[in-house]
């Protein structure tokens, strides 16, 4: 009796602890999202102490940092962050990878403030289902990471005003989404790949070496010039040659016919000598 | 003279209950839900029909024409099924009847409430499909029906709501395809898990260049959040 008992709360224990367990993945990770933020206030140099006084881990009810200044949740009483928008906060500090823990982010809005360092080069994998992605008015440099084509959900990128270089990824015309794009005031370089969407010109100005619509097209450049004067060289000379070897041969062939000509005559005077000749000794 | 005065007396005693009626047509239609609802805890005890107008019923909320404009129970173990007399609360901006155990379909006179801005019908027991008339809802802009059984598929009329900004239909037993279209071009996979939808591949395939849609969103949605209420 007592042997069924014990083992009727073994079997109780281990059913509560699976039961546990898949809650704990089967729930969308809100300790994630605590985590995340977290991480996110570690990074950052907070000069103005925005997120210092209001981001405070201490109470957690249900739903407390959806009262974090900048954090929008999915739920107003479930720790699931949807946006982080922390815009002019005075905020220095790189790309925080941990974001990658908010796994249900779809908004980002660091702008105007005083990041640095590079876009990182896997951002799709940190911010998969973002839709509307604001890093402009910092100090990023670095090139833009052709791995953003793969956030597939992006509406809106704001990278403008940074010190990006490089060129403008032609796989972000993938983005089927992309209804605003702005990368001006960076200093990028190279032709404007072709969009679905026509963005305007402020989407591109003041970077000095990007070029193609809609902006100036794009000039050829010196190391194209030589290219082009060797192969113009080329097909002239191939064509002089051409045209050289025609006359050479033009003439040739007029004397060749002409001597052949004269070597006909002989043969019919010689005809006439040897009849002349026969004739001659058989009238003697 | 007196037939006079009787006549008087009659018009007033009519007129006064043409409008005890009309007055109390939105009253009405609230405790039209509180019958058709179980409520074990008593939470609805202050919802009086008697009185002239729901305004001061707790968990309702009037505007200064002692309109309704928010209906907010959440929590309090109502089951039951909900009633179209709810579209008859036109001036309604919030619905909320998060967290009960409320069977039963979503009424598609919901869809003549064309100033809702919140309809939060989480975490119920709600069946059948989504009503096409919520694509009415032309001010929506939180619409939360995840976590019940929902079916069917998902009504195209919702990618017609501009102003929509947090969708949430996960945990249902939604099917079909999801809409990329209108308002939906900046929903992601999270406002559909856990259904019985067919996603969109992960890459994009390409599409014909789309022509600028009235209907597309505003560019700058960030705006529109400052009023993230409670809902």
């Amino acid at each position: 009796m007592i042997m069924v008992l014990h083992s009727r709360v073994f079997v109780l224990l281990v059913s509560v602890m699976v039961l546990l367990l898949l809650g704990c993945t089967l729930s969308f990770a809100t300790k994630d999202d605590i985590e995340c933020l977290k991480s996110i206030k570690a990074s950052f140099e907070d000069s103005f102490g925005y997120l210092n006084s209001s981001w405070n881990f201490n109470n957690d009810t249900e739903g407390f940092i959806c009262r974090f200044t900048g954090i929008d949740c999915w739920h107003p009483d479930e720790n699931r962050v949807l946006n982080i928008r922390l815009s002019d906060m005075g905020l220095k500090g790189v790309f925080p990878r941990d974001i990658i823990k908010c796994k249900s982010m779809t908004g980002l809005d660091l702008s105007s403030n005083k990041l640095y360092g590079k876009i990182p080069s896997d951002i799709a994998k940190l911010i998969p289902y973002v839709t509307s992605l604001d890093l402009s008015s910092n100090n990023f440099s670095g090139e833009i990471p052709k791995n953003l084509a793969n956030c597939s959900f992006l509406n809106i990128l704001n990278l403008d005003h940074n010190k990006l270089t490089g060129p403008i990824p032609p796989e972000l015309t993938l983005l089927s989404r992309m209804k605003t794009f702005t990368v001006a005031y960076n200093l990028l370089t190279g032709p404007i790949p072709v969009f679905r969407t026509a963005y305007s010109v402020d989407s591109f100005t003041n970077n000095p070496a990007l070029c193609g619509k809609p902006l100036d097209q794009c000039r050829v450049t010196t190391k194209g010039t030589k290219t082009g004067v060797i192969a113009g060289a080329a097909v002239g000379g191939v064509t002089f040659a051409a045209i050289g070897t025609a006359i050479v041969l033009f003439f040739y062939y007029r004397k060749v016919s002409v001597m052949r000509k004269k070597d006909d005559d002989p043969d019919g005077n010689k005809w006439t000598k040897s009849l002349n000749g026969a004739k001659g000794i058989k009238a003697s | 003279m007196e037939r006079l005065i009787s006549v008087c007396l009659w018009l007033i005693l009519a007129l006064h209950l043409v409008l005890r009626v009309t007055g109390n047509a939105e009253g009405d239609a609230l405790h039209a839900l509180k019958n058709n609802l179980a409520d074990p805890n008593n939470v609805l005890r202050s919802w009086d029909p008697t009185l002239d107008n729901p305004c001061r019923w707790f968990n309702v909320t009037c505007n200064n024409e002692n309109s309704v404009t928010r209906v907010e129970v959440g929590n309090a173990n109502l089951s039951g099924k909900l009633v179209p007399d709810l579209g008859l609360l036109t001036n309604l901006q919030y619905l909320a009847l998060v967290g009960n155990n409320i069977s039963g379909v979503i009424p598609e006179e919901l869809g003549n409430l064309t100033n809702l801005v919140c309809l939060n019908l989480s975490i119920n027991a709600l069946t059948g499909h989504i009503p096409t008339t919520l694509g009415k809802l032309t001010k929506l802009r939180f619409l939360r029906l995840n976590n019940n059984s929902l079916t069917g598929q998902i009504p195209m009329a919702l990618t017609t709501i501009v102003t929509l900004q947090v969708l949430d239909l996960s945990n249902n037993r939604l099917e079909g395809n999801i809409p990329i279209n209108g308002s939906f071009s900046v929903l992601t996979p999270i406002s559909f898990a856990n259904n019985l939808l067919n996603f969109p591949p992960s890459t994009p395939a390409p599409t014909p260049l789309l022509p600028v849609s009235p209907t597309a969103p505003t560019s700058s949605g960030w705006s529109r959040f400052c009023s993230y209420h409670h809902c």
